[in-house]
């Protein structure tokens, strides 16, 4: 193991123990002092520290010692803990630089001799009469665990093993067909017949195993928000708490780290523009502190991700008014609340005049809606003036096998993700309707823009009489997908194209079907991005 | 120079056994597009019959399209069509010479594989410009045989130029 893999893995470590140690604070800060957590956070930093020495990191070692001695000295009641709260957050921080540093520079860089000495200055002027305590023995060994760490590409190879095995095992299966109505002895076929199914059971669990080994609970990710949530709303003068539901919701980890971004923006938004000012809330009979709630669960193939905010909600009548100020819509213009929903979502748009150091620039929810249905998923908004929005995200379990609708379009099969898609229906060539030269088809009260798929991927367009409409997206993104015929659900391995093609624009990527043809898979996303070029143009 | 002749499938596998390694000597894996092109074979993965090819709505025009090798989405480039030759449709000789660059695996759609050459390095040539029909960016240089030329392709140019023409169809400029 050479040293960047050492330093690697010690980081690991480190950010383990940091988050630990985060977690410790908050809970000390909210709960107040507890011999048990102080007791535990003592084990984690004497951890970091006996690694920082070991990795020879002795300016950090120096500091983390130090600030176990804080802690020790609450625990032994000489210092009282809301005196050193603040001291212990701050440290908080001086370790999260520092690890970041030495990811950086492999190397500590930046003198921790001012950090450690204003603790030690803290210490003394508190009281020096300290008395070492010993660590018991025992307690060197940690815990035993019943857990490994794997690095992830190993899983990421082996889900791509798994997903060639599917497709192997699909067309084992119709090449098994064929054997079957050429041989006359019954006890073969039968035999083959089991040993067919034995192995696609065999593989079928193969595959649940290797998916849910990629799983993370979601807790991953909303664990590290209190602490930006604390920060955040101290810095504005407002009292905020942060609130989990289904934390335990597990989810691959791809959608997990793809998830942060998205999330951080929400929540930014949520504490910025959502929750008042504590005077604020009390003169609108709300309770003094705001309150901010992450939800995760689970619908069939779907997880759905919530940001809740009591706060004062969307004010749609604000937004019309500042829309037709900066001329992105007219006075005229119909304005309900899906229209209010795209701009929001829509770069460079924000309620603010001035930006702040938190939100304001009009970037943050456009970086939402782009990266979520990047994702394959969708972003959603409810809640209405004075009581509060919820931001609702719906994404696959899993980005690398997704279910999906096989179109076809020019004789060629192509995969559209089922998340994109709600129903579909045959049509005929009557039922399509022009408005202002664009295609458009009655669906249940409403009117929806039609898409062929043919003409937006600049196939031959052959016009058939029937065809098959696909309905997707939702809200105001809904809209029409014709396509010649449909081809039936199935489950297919994303791989994504080469760049070497060119932007293959409104192809999301392609799998390989079980008798070894490539279907391509059809960006439902940049229908929409084309839509709006073309409105706006 | 020694020269292999290619067994009635045209296939590598069957070509590159029993060629040893020799330093100081160049191995070619020839190809036709018109002119006898070549690659080195350290940059040749295999050589493979054409079989469905996917085609790619909105990619680049020389794009051919994806095929499956073994489970793999691997792009193909009509060799044809990138050095803006004049198009020649698919035979029973065309190949898909599957080669490595710049850490990108793709197809070569050619016209026929001919040979495995050995060479000595010496006798590549900078290409004369105005012997080539091709844009002569591509192009590492040429070697002269007793009675034919053989010209050798850079790949990796071949590919980095890719990346820079914007296709068409592109109508978004993504925000």
């Amino acid at each position: 193991m050479d040293y960047n893999e050492l330093i690697n893995d010690y980081l690991d470590d480190a950010n383990g123990h940091l988050n630990a140690f985060d977690g410790a604070l908050l809970s000390l800060e909210k709960s107040g002092y507890s011999r048990e957590v102080i007791q535990n956070v003592l084990g984690t930093l004497h951890t970091l520290k006996g690694n920082s020495g070991m990795m020879g990191f002795d300016s950090l070692k120096g500091y983390v010692h130090k600030v176990e001695e804080l802690f020790k000295r609450v625990l032994d009641d000489e210092i009282g803990l809301d005196r050193v709260m603040d001291l212990l957050f701050d440290s908080a921080n001086v370790i999260r630089n520092v690890l970041q540093e030495i990811g950086k520079e492999r190397m500590v860089v930046t003198g921790l001799t001012e950090k450690t000495s204003a603790i030690e200055e803290f210490l003394e002027g508190s009281d020096s009469g300290s008395k070492k305590q010993e660590m018991e023995l025992a307690s060197y060994l940690g815990t035993k665990t019943d857990t490994i760490k794997v690095d992830f590409k190993r899983l990421d190879d082996l889900l791509n093993l798994v997903g060639e095995l599917v497709i192997f095992k699909t067309r084992l299966n119709q090449i098994g067909e064929r054997i079957r109505a050429e041989i006359t002895t019954k006890s073969l076929g039968n035999e083959l017949d089991s040993a067919l199914e034995l192995m696609g059971k065999t593989v079928s669990g193969l595959q649940e195993g290797i998916m849910k080994a990629r799983m993370l609970p979601v807790r991953h990710v909303f664990h590290k928000f209190p602490r930006m949530v604390r920060d955040l709303s101290k810095a504005m003068g407002k009292e905020i708490r942060l609130f989990f539901e289904g934390e335990d919701t597990e989810i691959d980890k791809t959608v997990i780290d793809a998830l942060e971004e998205p999330l951080l923006h929400m929540i930014r938004n949520a504490i910025d523009h959502g929750i008042e000012s504590p005077e604020k809330r009390i003169a609108k009979g709300k309770s003094r502190e705001g309150k901010i709630t992450l939800c995760a669960s689970q619908e069939s193939n779907y997880v759905i991700i919530k940001v809740k905010d009591d706060g004062r909600g969307i004010d749609f009548d604000k937004i019309r008014e500042l829309a037709v100020e900066r001329g992105l819509i007219t006075e005229e213009a119909t304005f309900d609340k899906d229209a209010a929903l795209s701009l929001i979502f829509s770069h460079g748009f924000t309620t603010r005049n001035e930006a702040t150091d938190v939100s304001g620039r009009g970037v943050g929810l456009d970086v939402v809606s782009r990266n979520i249905l990047r994702l394959n998923g969708y972003v959603d908004l409810e809640g209405s003036p004075g009581k509060g929005s919820t931001f609702i995200i719906k994404l696959p379990l899993s980005l690398a096998i997704i279910p999906a609708l096989m179109v076809e379009a020019e004789g060629e099969v192509y995969a559209i993700p089922m998340s994109a898609v709600d129903e579909s229906l045959k049509a005929r060539e009557e039922d399509i309707h022009l408005v202002n030269n664009r295609e458009v088809i009655r669906f249940r009260e409403m009117v929806l823009p039609v898409v062929r798929l043919n003409d937006f991927l600049g196939l031959n367009a052959a016009r058939q009489k029937k065809f098959y409409l696909v309905i997707v997206g939702k809200s105001d993104k809904r809209l029409a997908v014709a396509v010649d015929r449909l081809r039936g659900q199935q489950d297919i391995v994303i791989k994504s194209l080469d760049d070497t093609l060119g932007k293959s624009y409104g192809i999301a990527g392609a799998s390989v079907l079980g008798d070894g043809r490539i279907v391509l898979i059809v960006d439902i996303m940049s229908i929409y991005k084309k839509r709006e070029v073309t409105r706006n143009g | 120079m020694a020269k292999i002749s290619l067994p009635p499938s045209g296939l590598a596998e069957e070509v590159l056994e029993g060629i040893g390694d020799e330093p100081d000597e160049l191995q070619l894996v020839t190809f036709t597009i018109g002119e006898q092109y070549g690659v080195p074979i350290s940059q040749v993965q295999e050589i493979i019959r054409i079989g469905n090819i996917t085609r790619v709505p909105n990619s680049l025009p020389y794009m051919e399209g994806v095929i499956n090798l073994r489970g793999k989405v691997l792009p193909v480039l009509n060799l044809r069509k990138r050095l803006k030759l004049p198009e020649k449709g698919i035979s029973q000789e065309s190949r898909i010479v599957v080669v490595e660059a710049s850490t990108k695996t793709l197809g070569l759609l050619v016209d026929a594989v001919s040979h495995v050459i050995k060479v000595s390095p010496e006798i590549v040539e900078k290409a004369p410009e105005e012997v080539l029909e091709v844009d002569s960016d591509y192009i590492t240089g040429v070697c002269k045989l007793k009675n034919s030329l053989v010209i050798l392709i850079d790949l990796e140019r071949l590919i980095r130029r890719e990346n820079i023409e914007i296709p068409q169809g592109e109508g978004n400029n993504g925000n």
